[in-house]
Parts: C-alpha cells; sequence; structure tokens
C-alpha cells in the first residue's frame, strides 16, 4: 500500500493519533484534521508560526480543502491538501549526513516552536522526509500547544531514533544504522549504551542524553504514578537548554567517509575517459527521449551518472550499497543545493522491506515504484555472479521496477568481472551477451544496442513489455 | 503535571525524569549566558548579533 494508492483509504502507517490521520482518495493525498486539535491548528496557522517554518522548507506547506471531503464526517474540523513528497524513504535508508540533517530540523522546529508557544509532541524519524533537497516535517499535526513546566514528552523518541543511531554511526560502525530497520521505534538506549565506546561517557551530551537516561529508563520503567508526582517541572529556559544542548551533542557527530569498498570507484576502475564520457552521452539522449517523470539509478555510486539523468527529469532516486557513496553524494546535493536528486542506501540482493504494525506501516523497496526509468549501469556482474542470480530472475526484477531499463552489460574478459571470478569456479555459463539477450527479450523490447568506446561493456536501452 | 489528550505518545517515565534533571543543570547555563549577555551590555561590551530565526539553517 503506497501512497499513490487510488482506492480511498486511510494510510497504513496513520493511526496513532487522535488529532487526525491521513488517507488518500482518488490517488490525492489528504490529512484530516479532527475536532479535538481544532485549538491547535488555530495556534499553529495563527500565530505565524506555520508561515516561519514553511517559509524556510522546514515543514511541508498545504492548502485547506473542502470538509465534505473528510473520511470520517463525524470527527472532523477541517481537511487539508499537503504537498506531495516526490519519493518517500525511511531513516534505515538515510546516509548518516541525511539522518544528521533530519535530526538538526527537528530541533530547529522545535527551537522555533517554542517562541511562538508550541511544541512537537512527538520527534519520529518517520515524520522527516527529503522534499526539494531538505529534511522536511511533514506532520502538520505534530505541535501542541506549550505549556511552561511541562517536560518534552517527545525527548525518549528523540534520542531514540535520532541521537542514538547517530552517536552509533559516528562513534561504532556506520552500518549501525541498520538497527533502525529492526528497532521500529528508535535504537533503545540501554543497547547504544552498550555498543557505545565507554570513552563517550566522557562527552557531556552523550553521557546524559543516552548512558543516565538509558539507566533512568530502567530504574523507573515501572514507576508510573510515582514518576508523576515526583519530577517537578521545567521552566521554558531549562527546555531551551535541553534543545540546545542535543543539538550541540549531535552537531559535533561527524562521520568522513574514507576508504570504504566503493568510495573511490571512480578514480580506481578501468573505464577510460572516452568510455565514461560516452556513457554518460548515451545516458543524457536516452533520458531525453523517455521523459520520465521519475528515474531511479541502481547502484548510483556518487551520482554521477543520476545527476546526467537529472538535467532531464524531475526527480531522481540514487541508490547505492555503500554508505560511502550515498554520503559523498548527499554532501554533494547539499553543496549545490540540488532538489531533484535524493541519495539512498539499497542492498539490491536484499532490499528494503515493509516493516511496522502488519507489515504495512513502512513500504518496502518495491512498493515505491515502479519507477518510469531505471538505470543500472555497471551492476549486473554483481547480481548475476556475485549473488549467483539467474539472467531471466533478473529481467523479471527488472521488468517490476521501472517502465523503461538502461542497463550496461558487463561481459566476462571485462576486468571487474575477473575480479569477481579470480576466487572461484566459473559456473555460469549462459552469462554471455547472447543469454543476457536471450533473458531480457522475454521481458523487454531491446530498442538500443551501443557497444561503449573503448570498453567491452554494451550499454542497452530497454522497455518493458 | 497533567498530559493532555493529543499527547499520544509514551513519553517514559524515566525519561520524564533525567530530562527534568539534565535540563535543570543546561538551564543554569542559559541563564548565565543570558546574564553575561546583560553585564556586557552594562559595561558597553559589544555582543555578537542575535541570529535571526528566519533564515534558513544550513543542516
Amino acid at each position: 500500500m503506497t501512497t499513490q494508492t487510488t482506492t480511498n483509504k486511510q494510510l497504513a502507517a496513520s493511526f496513532r493519533d487522535p488529532s487526525g490521520f491521513l488517507f488518500s482518495r482518488s490517488g490525492i493525498l489528504y490529512r484530516q484534521i479532527n475536532r479535538a486539535y481544532e485549538q491547535e491548528y488555530a495556534r499553529l496557522m495563527d500565530s505565524g508560526l506555520y508561515e516561519k517554518l514553511t517559509k524556510v522548507g522546514l515543514l511541508i506547506p498545504h492548502i485547506e480543502v473542502e470538509q465534505t471531503l473528510a473520511e470520517v464526517q463525524e470527527a472532523a474540523f477541517k481537511v487539508i491538501q499537503p504537498e506531495r513528497v516526490p519519493f518517500i524513504s525511511y531513516p534505515y535508508e538515510w546516509s548518516f549526513g541525511q539522518l544528521k540533517s533530519a535530526a538538526l530540523a527537528t530541533l530547529s522546529i522545535q527551537k522555533r516552536a517554542l517562541k511562538l508557544g508550541m511544541s512537537l509532541k512527538d520527534a519520529s524519524a518517520y515524520n522527516i522526509q527529503f522534499v526539494h533537497g531538505k529534511a522536511t516535517l511533514i506532520d502538520t499535526l505534530s505541535f501542541e500547544i506549550y505549556k511552561e513546566g511541562e517536560p518534552w514528552v517527545a525527548y525518549r523518541q528523540f534520542c531514540q531514533h535520532f541521537l542514538a543511531p547517530l552517536a552509533l554511526m559516528a562513534l561504532k560502525d556506520v552500518r549501525l544504522s541498520q538497527l533502525l530497520r529492526v528497532y521500529i521505534d528508535g535504537v533503545p538506549l540501554d543497547l547504544a549504551s552498550e555498543l557505545l565506546p565507554s570513552k563517550t561517557r566522557l562527552n557531556f551530551g552523550l553521557l546524559t542524553h543516552i548512558h543516565l537516561h538509558a539507566g533512568a529508563q530502567k530504574k523507573y520503567a515501572y514507576a508510573g504514578e510515582e514518576v508523576k508526582s515526583r519530577s517537578g517541572s521545567m521552566s521554558k529556559q531549562a527546555m531551551t537548554g535541553l534543545i540546545e544542548s542535543l543539538e550541540s551533542t549531535i552537531q559535533k557527530l561527524d562521520w568522513t567517509p574514507r576508504g570504504t569498498e566503493w568510495g573511490n570507484y571512480y578514480d580506481i576502475t578501468n573505464y577510460s575517459d572516452a568510455a565514461f564520457e560516452h556513457k554518460k552521452q548515451l545516458v543524457s539522449e536516452w533520458t531525453k527521449r523517455v521523459q520520465p517523470a521519475l528515474a531511479w539509478d541502481l547502484g548510483a555510486n556518487n551520482g554521477v551518472f543520476s545527476r546526467v539523468v537529472s538535467e532531464a527529469c524531475p526527480y531522481v532516486v540514487a541508490f547505492d550499497i555503500d554508505p560511502a557513496a550515498v554520503e559523498q553524494n548527499y554532501r554533494q546535493v547539499k553543496n549545490d543545493k540540488t532538489e531533484n536528486l535524493l541519495p539512498l542506501l539499497l542492498d539490491l540482493t536484499n532490499p528494503t522491506p515493509a516493516i511496522g504494525w502488519a507489515n504495512r506501516e513502512r513500504d518496502s523497496f518495491g512498493e515505491r515504484g515502479p519507477a518510469d526509468m531505471v538505470l543500472a549501469l555497471a551492476v549486473i556482474h554483481h547480481l548475476a555472479i556475485s549473488n549467483n542470480v539467474p539472467l531471466p530472475q533478473l529481467a523479471d526484477f527488472f521488468a517490476e521496477t521501472g517502465k523503461w531499463l538502461v542497463i550496461e552489460f558487463v561481459p566476462k574478459p571485462d576486468s571487474q568481472v575477473q575480479k569477481l571470478l579470480t576466487s572461484r569456479k566459473d559456473i555460469f555459463p549462459n552469462y554471455t551477451r547472447a543469454g543476457f539477450e536471450a533473458a531480457f527479450k522475454a521481458k523487454f523490447t531491446i530498442h538500443e544496442a551501443i557497444e561503449v568506446r573503448e570498453s567491452e561493456r554494451v550499454l542497452y536501452l530497454m522497455e518493458s513489455c | 503535571m497533567h498530559f493532555s489528550p493529543h499527547l499520544y505518545l509514551d513519553p517514559g517515565s524515566g525519561s520524564i525524569l533525567i530530562q527534568v534533571v539534565i535540563a535543570a543543570l543546561l538551564g543554569l547555563g542559559v541563564a548565565t549566558r543570558l546574564f553575561w549577555g546583560t553585564i556586557k551590555k552594562w559595561l558597553g561590551i559589544k555582543s555578537k548579533p542575535v541570529e535571526d530565526d528566519d533564515d534558513a539553517d544550513d543542516n
């Protein structure tokens, strides 16, 4: 079930908040605001907070529509239509930098909200999406009226969804972001506390917000009523101090990609400049010919070909298995202020599954497609040889993933394939150009097959039939 | 402490407690900073311009 569904349905992920919910009707996404939320919504709009946040791209803009469109009339106060997110992505698909941006955006929103008498009632990483290249809050109903003295109810969630995984990625191993796939409400703080190096206890922010926080959670797990009476109040100044502490702790966390498998890919591969330029030229020509609205670059590395596509395509998602490549790509996106390119982490041999309640809250990789055009440059040998996937099954997969396919066949004589075969038996008699074309013709019409200059490789343009 | 009905999220008892403790400590820091700002003004020492929240953050 995707947000692009054309059936009338409440979104599978939108059920926790009594203030309202998202639903889809005739392909349009709406948010119903319930009567219980009337005051809060009024404050959001009248205080100027909505305008301030949307102006700097921190909150998704919306328009108000006919109340008769409400999905559940009795409860409805208003119906709004938010701007669509071109491609939904999840925190376990983000690079370190993207999660950091999402965290800082959340805190920035909270600071601005406090100034205007409001406060975030949750701090879930799933409330943030990348829109126009920036981390943006998509849950318009996340705001409550701030009452001085009240603690931040979202503090626990913020530490689990943002601070813990960022600290683990920066200080232990960048791959630990995948814990977010297993723990749907963020990394448990006791786990983060155990995994983080002990030197992190010397860092005030990590000591308090992770280690001591984990201890307090354990100690007061069953405290309930006792806590309510004992805890005391928190002034606005104290709240501000808390937010700023989280902010500076996160600002100081850094992960610089270096020396991972693909980070220096284009420096060490066997492409001559002529081959590279020829590939870019073909990708550019074919994109202009196909005119896709949404393109996916599978195995995009640092996005060099994704950028070529993005010059003639309104939105491109650049997937790669290597966190260093995705990070590099994202840093360049931020630097260039690119709005139509989204780098994401993806292991093609084990793509993101659907998770959450009833395995339907967060969509799988495939459920968020198909794309109009898919690029599969320099990946086929990894799938067919390293992962032993038979060519016909690869053809099936690509046919389901996108309407048009730009795919590069990397034959056995190519040095990259030779590397993959050095320490294993060659059990791939069908992995030849003829075998490749036969397998793909079953699912595609091959429009073009061009040999890449100064290389053994062949670039194809195919359309699924 | 009364939680409004909109607050569907479980804040966690331990999280509430630790937060109040940390925030109290840090609130001292914020208050001190503001206090020093006032002292500096009295003494005629120029302070850095306050950041304008209307500008987009470089996140």
